[in-house]
């Protein structure tokens, strides 16, 4: 599965493959004509298009890094076409595509935030990719309106409480309730330099606009949170006692619990308008990779055959309405998420981080 | 610092080198700071309104706490065994050495699942442990070094040994200590993993928040050349106070007795159980518990990352350390020479050039050597279908750029050490210029060039920014493993890389000790 790299100590650069004529062609296409050049696809993850050399290999750059390779290893087996990726940060992997331009080595950027793969498509280093079965599966607020990226999951961020030390009936139904007084010194939450509590900002200034949002951020501030860079390790505070509330993303608890048993924490949904809070995990094709007809068929087959699979091992929801979540996720209980389109967490993100900056939210 | 020799010339070689050396490092420097002459003045004003302020004190604060404590704790360890004999001397002196093999981010998130406290003085106090051998292995040279002569005479004077630590051995180990307390103060004020971690805010990390969350690349470039600043000027500062310091110790006529050491009595063991809560606090506790970890992930069976075993983790971080630690020591080698032939000022910009990279942090330093290689790759220089972004020799150019100052430096001293008189001899002999380096130079400097090694190893083992953002397919170090792991508090599994990193990089750390035991001069 990996490795096309061939490389010595004392420095052998790397040679890459010959981009056979085919995709070149389809390269060149995409890159000149947009959307109208690509290929035609005909089936769902299946059979479809017979120009995709399946030898050759298609080249992730993966900001999502969680037991994703027997997702990966699956597709192989399907299709027969190898994948190779390389582990990141969502951002890094941007930047890195972007300053790589024509001479990229990827061809599908996979990330954990529509923040960012919006902001891949503004620096012009994704190719907008449409299909019957891409629009079949993914529903309209979960991907980009010109297709350069898709949703192929779903992580919603709601309040979790400790179900030992908070009555029920102090469970707030909105994330502005956690600005309240009585949340003086019990609360935990992410620093703004994640990419979930920046969107999670971005969507409120979305609803309540930059004013509105403000007024919500300054009151958690004024709470005295401790900040805590990580979902999991924010939960086991509750349990342990070190913290009374939270915001964190739903699958954290259920993955906590498979592994460790029952956890004295309680996990609501926000009931409050607009609804809870949902990014996707997604991913679109680079306009220069030399693959892109392999990247369409892995993109088609993770929002599609791949899709199950895809979700559940981060227990997040399939972003495709027609597939089932795990049962732990079906035991949370039905929720109403945010209906404001992800893409607009890309252009919200750098006001939502100067809003965190100037509330003193760390 | 040396009298006129008749002519000097430096031999178009190492001009050649030197130029290419500095070449090297300020072109993706350049690439970065070129964006910075039209200045974000928005980005900034919304800085210096928000959070830039308290990056710069949290930035100075850890900075100078890390480096006195550092500095004050690896002199006296050093002081303790090198001027006491007690049972156990020779295993203590190792073990405090050791804790440089246990990475700040490592022991980092030890310290936070333990105790749960995320803060600058925690960060301190990890950042510290992890640190000061520096300063510890570099004292422990400079006091081993010292002529007895002088200690031996303020002691037959009647001064008491306290007295004479303060007013002899002190003074002659001051340019060791300082350069040791430079470093851990160069390794703090660019970190950005345990930083992050401590949720400290630092300049350094202010850095990726502009850059990620405001996406403003230019403004976080501009920041990042005020840690180029804030690290140049610690340099120059370390070297004038060397410099006016070591005019007492030439290095010309030797005195090879050693000071002896004296038989531990009263109220030093309450020093040797310092020394020994020390190494628990570490170095014992870290791996113990990375011990435990290991052993839960191995009894889950989760030994493997996505990418694969031990062994191929193992297999990339030794590839890339013995391929920049080679890149590095020529290179170093070659700057060395260059500024030891030439008197001109110009040759000496140039080699000080060559170490700015040490300055900036890690992912900075990736960003514009990717800017470079892809201005190259663009180019068509190269045969067709090779490219140089994402390949291996892009990211060792990378890890070059960052750390050829450890090279540099004490292949600098060590090629300065040789006396001008050897070279003076052999050339008047006739030996060429190829023949005074190959024959003289390069065999006298050899433990110079050992801790040289030593140095860029135990760096680049622990490294992971920088090969997080340029590692080409299929190379996946121990660090990189560490970080997928613990990024998702997923300790148990961060077990076990991490214990395989702590005894890969001991071996960078007991090389450089033994250099020092061995009676080899080290400096940096």
């Amino acid at each position: 599965m990996r490795t096309r790299s061939t490389t010595r100590p004392g420095g052998r650069v790397r040679r890459r493959l010959t981009v056979l004529a085919g995709s070149a062609l389809a390269l060149v296409a995409a890159a000149c004509g947009g959307e109208t050049a690509q290929e035609p696809s005909t089936s769902a993850g299946g059979g479809g298009a017979t120009t995709i050399d399946t030898s050759k290999p298609v080249t992730v750059y993966l900001g999502r890094h969680y037991g994703i390779e027997p997702v990966f290893a699956e597709f192989t087996k399907a299709t027969g076409i190898p994948v190779e990726f390389t582990t990141g940060k969502d951002p890094e992997l941007r930047e890195r595509l972007v300053v790589e331009g024509p001479n990229t080595t990827a061809d599908l950027y996979l990330a954990a935030d529509a923040g960012n793969l919006e902001l891949a498509e503004r620096a012009e280093v994704l190719a907008p990719a449409r299909s019957e079965v891409l629009d079949g599966a993914v529903p309209e607020r979960l991907r980009d309106r010109d297709g350069a990226w898709h949703g192929l999951s779903v992580r919603a961020r709601t309040v979790v409480t400790s179900s030992e030390r908070v009555p029920e009936a102090d469970v707030p139904t909105g994330y502005d309730g956690l600005g309240d007084a009585k949340w003086k010194g019990r609360l935990c939450l992410r620093p703004s330099t994640h990419p979930y509590t920046q969107s999670l900002v971005s969507s409120l200034i979305a609803s309540r606009g930059e004013d509105g949002a403000t007024e919500v951020v300054e009151s958690w501030v004024a709470n005295e949170p401790t900040y805590i860079d990580s979902d999991s390790e924010i939960l086991g505070a509750i349990a342990s006692g070190r913290c009374d509330a939270a915001i964190v993303n739903s699958y954290y608890l259920p993955r906590l619990e498979a592994e460790k048993g029952e956890q004295p924490v309680r996990l609501s949904w926000v009931t409050d308008e607009p609804g809870v809070h949902v990014n996707i995990s997604g991913a679109g094709i680079t306009r220069h990779g030399d693959n892109p007809a392999g990247a369409r068929r892995l993109l088609e087959w993770l929002a599609t055959d791949g899709q199950a699979r895809f979700a559940e091992v981060n227990f997040e929801f399939p972003a495709n309405p027609d597939v089932a979540p795990r049962p732990e996720l079906v035991a949370l209980g039905g929720f109403t998420p945010d209906p404001v389109r992800v893409e607009r967490f890309g252009t919200l993100q750098p006001d939502a981080v100067m809003l965190l900056d100037r509330a003193g939210y760390q | 610092m040396s009298t006129g020799r008749a002519s000097a010339r430096l031999p178009a070689a190492l001009w050649a080198g030197l130029a290419g050396a500095a070449l090297l490092v300020l072109a993706p420097v350049a690439a970065l700071v070129s964006s910075a002459l039209r200045p974000e003045t928005d980005v900034w004003a919304h800085l210096a309104a928000t959070r830039l302020p308290g990056m710069a004190v949290a930035t100075v604060v850890l900075v100078t706490v890390v480096a006195v404590a550092s500095a004050v704790l690896g002199t006296a360890l050093a002081w303790l065994v090198a001027a006491h004999r007690f049972p156990g001397r020779n295993l203590l002196v190792w073990l405090l050495a050791l804790p440089l093999a246990v990475p700040a981010y490592v022991s980092g998130f030890v310290w936070v699942d333990t105790f749960g406290v995320r803060n600058l003085g925690t960060a301190a106090v990890v950042l510290t442990l992890s640190l000061y051998p520096y300063v510890y292995v570099l004292a422990l040279a400079a006091f081993r070094d010292q002529p007895a002569g002088a200690w031996n005479s303020a002691r037959t004077l009647g001064c008491p040994r306290g007295a004479a630590f303060r007013r002899v051995a002190l003074p002659a180990a001051r340019p060791a200590v300082l350069a040791g307390s430079v470093l851990v103060a160069l390794e703090v004020l660019t970190d950005v993993g345990t930083v992050r971690l401590f949720n400290v805010q630092t300049v350094a990390d202010g850095v990726f928040r502009v850059w990620f969350g405001l996406a403003q690349r230019e403004a976080a470039t501009e920041l990042a050349g005020l840690l180029l600043l804030a690290a140049a000027a610690l340099l120059l500062a370390e070297r004038r106070a060397t410099r006016r310091s070591a005019s007492g110790t030439a290095a010309g006529g030797r005195d090879t007795r050693r000071m002896e050491p004296v038989r531990l009595a009263g109220a030093g063991w309450w020093a040797v159980a310092g020394a020994a809560g020390v190494v628990a606090v570490a170095l014992v506790f870290p791996v113990a518990r990375l011990v435990a970890w290991a052993a839960e992930a191995v009894g889950r069976g989760a030994t493997a990352s996505a990418a694969g075993g031990v062994g191929h983790h193992l297999g990339s971080t030794v590839r890339v350390t013995v391929a920049t630690v080679l890149a590095c020591t020529v290179v170093g080698v070659v700057v060395a020479l260059a500024t030891r032939w030439s008197r001109g000022r110009g040759a000496r910009a140039l080699a000080t050039s060559t170490t700015l990279g040490y300055g900036l942090p890690g992912p900075v330093i990736a960003l514009g050597v990717l800017v470079v290689l892809a201005a190259v790759d663009r180019t068509g220089w190269l045969p067709r279908g090779t490219l140089l972004v994402g390949s291996f020799l892009g990211l060792v150019v990378a890890l070059v750029v960052r750390y050829l100052a450890l090279a540099v430096k004490p292949a600098e001293q060590a090629v300065g050490r040789v006396g001008r008189s050897a070279e003076d001899a052999a050339r008047m002999l006739g030996a060429g210029p190829g023949r005074v380096v190959g024959r003289v130079q390069l065999p006298l400097a050899r433990g110079g060039l050992a801790v040289a090694a030593a140095l860029v190893a135990l760096d680049v083992v622990k490294e992971l920014p920088a090969t997080l953002l340029l590692r080409p397919f299929g190379v996946d170090t121990l660090p990189v493993w560490v970080w997928q792991a613990s990024s998702d508090s997923r300790w148990a599994e961060a077990g076990l890389p991490s214990l395989v990193l702590v005894v890969v990089a001991a071996v960078p750390t007991a090389f450089l000790l033994r250099t020092v035991l061995r009676g080899r001069s080290v400096a940096w």
